[in-house]
């Protein structure tokens, strides 16, 4: 089996809505996600795994061995309204995996009657901004206005990469209501070509999703978590720009200049 | 043709409750040294031979067991004392102690799912419940640590071999994902994982010493020396 989906109880939701926050640049999905999932305390109910996911196992630092796997927490509210937070170690590493993954989930949830489906992704931009813009596109033009309505701004044009916008573009296939939510980040990464988390882009995100879902949600450890890496980036840049002025004065060329 | 990964019977063994031992080249070449050496001690039977067309026979990736979906490896066979065959995952059995010894390959990136799902496979329709994995771990302490699929193993490897957790992180390769997958299958598996050096430029250049250590152990853990 490609995509396998195990419950681990029993799952009766109730005006389901579905939210995927998967790994990607800048973790933002994931960390907005892996952030409500905490707050919220919503309770695990579900594994998704898949020989997509790339071929390794994890020794946990209990001793436990584990596979790669996305998981399904859900969480009911005082109304009854049950959401779904989807998220993982791990995305399927090909895009034939990516859309057999989220086709499987998206058809886990229209089995169980869900009503709306959220994404969030990041947004790369050069531009210095303080506070992040939080770009949104849609399966419908009222879902749009509704999105705009809670701040965020439509996203013209651009591409989605990864499950995160795949899910999107099969929640149209599929008629089902979807909303993606894309947070402004300048996408860091380290010097071994790994992605710098950033949770103000993840914030800024929240913000608007929890709005949109009227979720009350206590956003102070998030924003400690931000001003830290603030900081961490502005250290980093600051050596960058050390680096370039010494360079320059020294008249220095970078080796692979010849 | 057909099947991607399939596999043919060598020979039969009536084994009662037998227990897997896993081990592919890796690190230091631990596990395969220990499989070879195991082989020989108990004098084990081939039994069966994995095929996959997932498996090359010259891997583009250094070390082997870093599979790279860019780098998929190349096709062919491996020529041994004049006779031409295609890489394989080997199982040979014993009756004392009741054994399967699993001798690993790493498929590509994009196979090695299907081929540790086989393998499982295999070993459940030979009525295996648990399964023992021995691989090499980077450390400069020649210590042997471990791993389980559960607390109670977790536990058990302590109380009964003394053997305490320690490696944390990723384990790649054949070996890693039978390991992950075991669970799935309705077994339970631990692992010894052999403290060696690492050589960076031969990464999986044979450590006789740790696999002597890994090999001690797993006798102990076996009931024979």
């Amino acid at each position: 089996m490609n995509v396998e989906i195990k419950m681990l109880k029993e799952f009766t939701p109730s005006q389901l809505i579905l939210v995927c926050g998967l790994p990607g640049t800048a973790y933002i999905g994931k960390l907005s996600v892996d952030y409500l999932t905490k707050e919220l305390k919503a309770e695990l109910v579900g594994e998704v795994y898949s020989k997509y996911f790339p071929p390794f196992a994890v020794i946990r630092e209990d001793g436990l061995v584990e596979l790669l796997r996305n998981e399904l927490h859900q969480f009911k509210d005082e109304s009854g309204r049950t959401i779904v937070f989807l998220t993982g170690n791990s995305q399927a590493y090909s895009p034939e995996g990516q859309y057999e993954i989220a086709s499987a989930v998206l058809d886990w949830a229209i089995t169980n009657g869900v009503q709306r489906v959220y994404s969030i992704a990041a947004y790369i931009t050069e531009r210095s901004f303080e506070t992040p813009n939080v770009y949104c596109t849609t399966t419908t033009l009222a879902l749009l206005e509704e999105a705009k309505a809670h701040g965020a701004q439509l996203l013209n044009n651009g591409i989605i990469g990864g499950e995160n916008g795949v899910i999107m573009g099969l929640a149209k296939k599929k008629n089902v209501e979807g909303a993606c939510l894309l947070a402004e980040t300048r996408g860091y990464q380290t010097t071994t070509g790994e992605d710098v988390i950033d949770p103000r882009a993840a914030k800024a995100a929240l913000k608007v999703l929890t709005s949109m879902l009227n979720l009350k949600v206590d956003m102070e450890p998030m924003e400690k978590q931000a001003v830290q890496m603030d900081e961490a980036i502005a250290k980093m840049v600051e050596i960058e720009r050390r680096i370039r002025e010494e360079i320059t004065r020294s008249g220095k060329k970078p080796a692979y200049v010849t | 043709m057909e099947k991607e990964t399939w596999i043919e019977r060598r020979g039969d063994a009536e084994l009662i409750e037998p227990i897997a031992v896993v081990g592919s080249p890796g690190l230091r070449s631990i596990g395969k040294l220990v499989m070879e050496s195991l082989i020989a001690k108990t004098q084990a039977t081939l039994i069966a031979d994995l095929y996959s067309t997932h498996m090359p026979s010259i891997y583009q990736t250094k070390p082997s067991y870093a599979a790279h979906p860019m780098l998929p490896g190349t096709g062919g066979v491996i020529v041994e004392s004049g006779k031409v065959d295609f890489p394989k995952v080997q199982f040979y059995a014993c009756s004392t102690p009741s054994l399967i010894i699993t001798k690993g390959y790493h498929a590509n990136f994009e196979g090695q799912y299907e081929v540790a799902v086989k393998v499982l496979d295999f070993l459940a329709e030979n009525h295996v419940k648990r399964i023992i994995v021995v691989a090499g771990y980077s450390s400069k302490d020649k210590k042997i640590c471990g791993a389980a699929t559960s607390k109670e193993l977790v536990a058990e490897m302590k109380e009964k071999y003394g053997i305490d957790i320690g490696y944390t992180g990723p384990f790649m390769g054949f070996s890693g994902l039978v390991f992950g997958l075991s669970k799935r299958k309705g077994m339970e598996a631990l692992c010894l994982f052999a403290g060696t050096e690492l050589k960076e430029e031969d990464m999986e250049f044979p450590d006789k010493e740790a696999s002597d250590r890994a090999l001690d152990k797993l006798s102990k853990i076996l009931g024979f020396h």
